[in-house]
C-alpha cells in the first residue's frame, strides 16, 4: 500500500495543547482529569473529564475570525494549525490539499444549542448559526475555510471506529493522486449531556483510567483534537503509517508485535483486545493521558508517530502483570512496527500501523 | 488526475416519496407525479405548513419492519440495501464468505438530536437511554453491516449533502484498490424536525412544491429515504458475467473553502469537481447523455450549478430529481446515483418536475418534456453544506 508520511501533528486534549506538551507529559504522570458540570434534575454534578483548551486558536486567528466558531470546531482548527506549524508548511500552497475529518458523535453541544433555541424559544426562533455550525462537517468546512485548503473534503462519523475508517480513505486519495496532501484530523467534545449519558450508563465510575483492568469499567471522558498532515514522500518527520485496517474481533487475529492499545477503561470493549490479540506482544496504553472518546486512537497515532522517531514508547505507570503474555512495551528498545490498535462494543476493530520512515 | 479504471455496479435499490423501490419511483417520475405535503409523523410550530417528501410506512417492504432499537435512517438504509443486492442477485448467506464494505451517507443518521430525550433532560427530568440507545445502534453504515453480517470496513460520510454522492465514489476506490470484494455504497436519511426547523431558520424551505431552476423557487422542500448501490471488484463480476448495470467511471471533489453555507458564487469547487470526475473517465461535454444536478431549488444553489453547467457542459440535458423525491439530505446522493444509473439504462430522463418559468439569470436550464438521451455516460452532481462539490459519472453497462 501507498505508506503515508507524516510530516507534522497538532494535538490538544486534557494533556496541554501541542507535541512538546503531549511528550512532557507522557514522559511523567498523567494531568488529572478536570470537573464537566453536569446538570442533572435541578442539581449539578461534577464529573470528571479530560477537557481541552482552545485559547491558543488566538496564535493563528483573531477573535473576529472565530466569533461564530464552536468548541468543536475550535478544537479542530487548533488541531490543523498547530500540524501545519510543525510541519513548517503554515505558508505553504493548499490548492491540492484535502481535509479528512473523523469524529464519533460530531459538535455535541451546538447540536443541543440548536435545540435549546427550538425549545426555549418555539420553532419561529430556531437559530441558524447553531444549525449550520451543527452539521457534523461544519469543522472541516471551517479548517477548508481558513486555510483555503481546496481540495475533496471528507468527514467519517463511525463511532470508535472513526479514525481507520476515515484513515483508509484519505490513504487511497493520496495513493490515487487526487491530493498532493492531506490534513487528516479527529475531533469530539464533551458535553453536559454526554455526562449525564455516561453517568447513567457507568454510575459512580471515576476514573483514573486503568488500562489494563479489563474486566472493570474506570473510564474518563475526554475530549480534543488530534491533526497529522499527511504526503506520499520517502521522508517523514514522524516516520509513515504503513498500515490501516477495519474488520470484525475474531479470536487469535494477531500476535507478537508491538502494540498500543486504545483500552480506555469501558469494559464493553476491553474485552476485546485480549481476543484479537494473542502470545507475547508488546503492549502499553496511554488512554490516561487524554481519557476515552470515540477518535482517542488519533492520539494512540501521535504517541506512536512519537516512538518511532525517537525509538521507545513511553513508560506507562499500571500494574505488574499484564493480561494472558502481553508484557509492557514502554521503555524498551522498540521493535516496529508500532500498532495502533482500537475495539468498539459492537465486535469490530480498527488497526493502524507506523513504522519509521 | 489520471483515469481511473470503471467499477461495476450490479444492483441498485431506492426507498424515497417517489415509492418503495427503484422501478417504483422511475414509475413516478416518468408519470411527472408527486405529492408533497405537510409533515405526517411530526409537526412545526411554523405560521406555514412547508410540504415534504415524506416515505408512507406501507413503503417499508415486510422483511424490514419498525424497530424501536434502530433509528429510522438506518431502517431506510437497510430496506434500499436489501433491494440492491436482490437487484444485484446476491443472497445476504453468500456474502458472509466476501470482504464486504458498507459506506452510507448521511445527516440525521449520525446526530444524537432526539428532541424529547432533550426536552425532558433540560427541564430537570431524568430521561431514559432508549433513546441514546437507538442513536448508538443507529449508525447506517454499522446498521447495515450488522443486519446482513458483513465483515469489512463500514465508514458512515458525513458531508452534509454530498455525502451519498461520495460514498460512491470512495466505494469505487476501495474496490479498485482492492480493499473490498463488493461494497454497498449510497446514502440514507430520515425527515426530522429538527433539521425541518433548522433549515427554516435558514429561510432556503418552498412553502409551495420544490421548484428547480425556476424563475419563481424560493427553495427547497425536505424528503427522506434511501439509495443505495452495489459495486464489485473486476475480479467478482469476472465470475458473474453480465451482471452489470452500469460502471462508476469517474468521480470527483472539491471543497469551495469559501462559506459553511453558501455556495462559490462562481461555482469553483463544483467545477474542479466536475473537471476531476470528467478527467478520470476520460469523458468530454459530447459524451454526457444527461446530468442528474444537485437542484435544491434555492435561489443560491440554482443560479450557481446552471452557471457552471453552462460553462463546463453546455448543451448537456439536464434535469433535477428533487422536484420527484425532496432533498433527502444525506440520502440525496445515493438516490440519484441510483435514478441516474436507471435513467442511463433507459436512454431517456423525465420533465424535470417544478421547472415552468425560465430565469433570465440561469443561463441553462433543465429539461421541461421527457428527453431522450442517447450516449454512454451520466452523471450525478451535489454540492453541499461546508462547500463540498462531488459528482460521479456512470457508464452504461451490460444489462443496458
Amino acid at each position: 500500500m501507498t505508506r503515508l508520511a507524516i510530516q507534522g501533528m497538532g494535538v490538544l486534549g486534557g494533556f496541554g495543547c501541542g507535541v512538546v506538551e503531549l511528550q512532557a507529559r507522557l514522559a511523567g504522570r498523567a494531568a488529572d482529569p478536570t470537573e464537566l458540570v453536569v446538570p442533572v434534575a435541578g442539581e449539578e454534578l461534577l464529573l470528571a473529564a479530560h477537557q481541552a483548551d482552545t485559547t491558543s486558536l488566538e496564535r493563528f486567528l483573531t477573535k473576529r475570525q472565530t466569533r461564530r466558531i464552536d468548541h468543536f470546531s475550535r478544537m479542530a482548527l487548533l488541531g490543523a494549525y498547530l500540524a501545519l506549524e510543525d510541519a513548517g508548511a503554515l505558508e505553504a500552497p493548499r490548492d491540492r490539499m484535502g481535509v479528512v475529518i473523523a469524529t464519533g458523535y460530531g459538535p455535541t453541544r451546538t447540536t443541543f444549542s440548536f435545540l435549546d433555541s427550538v425549545l426555549g424559544d418555539g420553532d419561529a426562533f430556531a437559530s441558524p448559526t447553531h444549525f449550520s455550525n451543527s452539521v457534523h462537517n461544519a469543522a472541516a468546512a471551517h479548517v477548508a475555510i481558513q486555510l483555503q485548503a481546496a481540495g475533496p473534503s471528507l468527514t467519517v462519523s463511525q463511532f470508535e471506529m472513526s479514525v481507520a475508517s476515515a484513515l483508509l480513505t484519505a490513504r487511497q486519495w493520496l495513493a490515487a493522486g487526487r491530493v498532493d496532501s492531506i490534513l487528516f484530523g479527529a475531533v469530539d467534545e464533551v458535553c453536559a449531556v454526554l455526562g449525564y449519558c455516561w453517568e447513567s450508563y457507568f454510575p459512580g465510575s471515576g476514573g483514573p483510567i486503568e488500562p489494563f483492568a479489563l474486566d472493570r469499567q474506570t473510564a474518563v471522558p475526554g475530549e480534543g483534537a488530534a491533526f497529522f498532515l499527511l504526503t506520499r514522500e520517502k521522508e517523514a518527520r514522524y516516520g509513515h503509517i504503513s498500515k490501516v485496517d477495519q474488520g470484525r474481533v475474531r479470536k487469535g487475529s494477531f500476535s507478537g508485535g508491538t502494540w498500543l492499545l486504545n483500552a480506555d477503561g469501558h469494559r464493553a470493549c476491553s474485552a476485546s483486545y485480549p481476543d484479537l490479540l494473542t502470545g507475547s506482544a508488546a503492549v502499553a496504553a496511554c488512554t490516561p493521558h487524554f481519557g476515552s472518546l470515540p477518535v482517542g486512537q488519533a492520539f494512540d497515532l501521535a504517541v506512536a508517530a512519537l516512538a518511532v522517531r525517537d525509538g521507545r514508547l513511553p513508560v506507562i505507570s499500571g500494574p505488574d502483570d499484564l493480561p494472558g503474555d502481553w508484557r509492557p512495551a514502554g521503555g524498551q528498545a522498540l521493535e516496529e512496527p508500532v500498532t495502533c490498535l482500537k475495539c468498539d462494543g459492537d465486535g469490530r476493530f480498527g488497526l493502524i500501523e507506523v513504522e519509521r520512515s | 488526475m489520471s483515469r481511473q479504471r470503471p467499477v461495476a455496479v450490479t444492483g441498485a435499490g431506492c426507498l424515497c416519496a417517489a415509492g418503495p423501490d427503484l422501478d417504483a419511483c422511475l414509475a413516478t417520475l416518468f408519470a411527472g407525479r408527486r405529492s408533497p405535503q405537510p409533515p405526517q409523523r411530526f409537526s412545526t410550530g411554523h405560521p406555514v405548513r412547508y410540504p415534504v417528501f415524506e416515505v408512507p410506512e406501507e413503503f417499508f417492504p415486510d422483511s424490514v419492519p419498525a424497530d424501536p432499537e434502530l433509528l429510522r435512517t438506518a431502517r431506510l438504509a437497510i430496506a434500499a440495501s436489501a433491494e440492491a443486492l436482490a437487484d444485484a442477485g446476491w443472497q445476504p448467506a453468500l456474502l458472509r464468505e466476501l470482504r464486504v464494505g458498507v459506506i452510507v451517507g448521511t445527516t440525521v443518521g449520525s446526530a444524537m438530536n432526539n428532541e424529547d430525550f432533550y426536552r425532558d433532560y433540560r427541564s430537570g427530568g431524568r430521561p431514559g437511554m432508549a433513546p441514546i440507545r437507538r442513536f448508538l445502534r443507529g449508525n447506517p453504515a454499522a446498521a447495515v453491516a450488522r443486519y446482513f453480517d458483513l465483515s469489512g470496513p463500514v465508514q458512515t460520510v458525513v458531508n452534509a449533502c454530498s455525502s451519498g454522492t461520495d460514498a460512491v465514489g470512495i466505494a469505487a476506490q476501495w474496490l479498485r484498490d482492492g480493499l473490498c470484494d463488493l461494497v454497498l455504497a449510497g446514502g440514507a436519511d430520515e425527515l426530522c424536525r429538527t433539521t425541518c426547523n433548522g433549515f427554516t431558520s435558514l429561510m432556503i424551505t418552498d412553502s409551495e412544491p420544490v421548484r428547480p431552476f425556476d424563475r419563481n423557487r424560493r427553495g427547497l422542500n425536505l424528503g427522506e429515504g434511501a439509495g443505495i448501490l452495489v459495486l464489485e471488484s473486476d475480479e467478482l463480476i469476472g465470475q458473474r458475467p453480465g451482471r452489470s448495470r452500469a460502471s462508476v467511471v469517474g468521480y470527483g471533489g472539491a471543497c469551495d473553502a469559501h462559506h459553511l453555507t453558501a455556495p462559490h458564487p462562481d461555482g469553483a469547487g463544483l467545477k474542479r469537481a466536475l473537471r476531476e470526475a470528467l478527467a478520470a473517465c476520460g469523458g468530454s461535454a459530447a459524451d454526457i447523455a444527461f446530468v442528474n444536478a444537485h437542484g435544491t431549488g434555492t435561489p443560491d444553489n440554482d443560479r450557481v450549478e446552471s452557471r457552471t453547467l453552462a460553462e463546463v457542459l453546455p448543451g448537456v440535458p439536464f434535469l433535477s430529481t428533487k422536484g420527484f423525491t425532496g432533498h433527502t439530505l444525506g440520502a440525496a446522493g445515493g438516490i440519484e446515483a441510483a435514478l441516474t444509473l436507471a435513467c442511463l439504462e433507459l436512454g431517456r430522463i423525465p420533465a424535470s418536475i417544478g421547472f415552468a418559468e425560465a430565469d433570465p439569470e440561469l443561463p441553462a436550464t433543465p429539461v421541461r418534456e421527457m428527453t431522450t438521451t442517447p450516449g454512454r455516460l451520466a452523471l450525478s452532481q451535489s454540492l453541499a453544506f461546508g462547500g463540498n462539490n462531488a459528482v460521479i459519472v456512470f457508464e452504461k453497462g451490460e444489462r443496458s
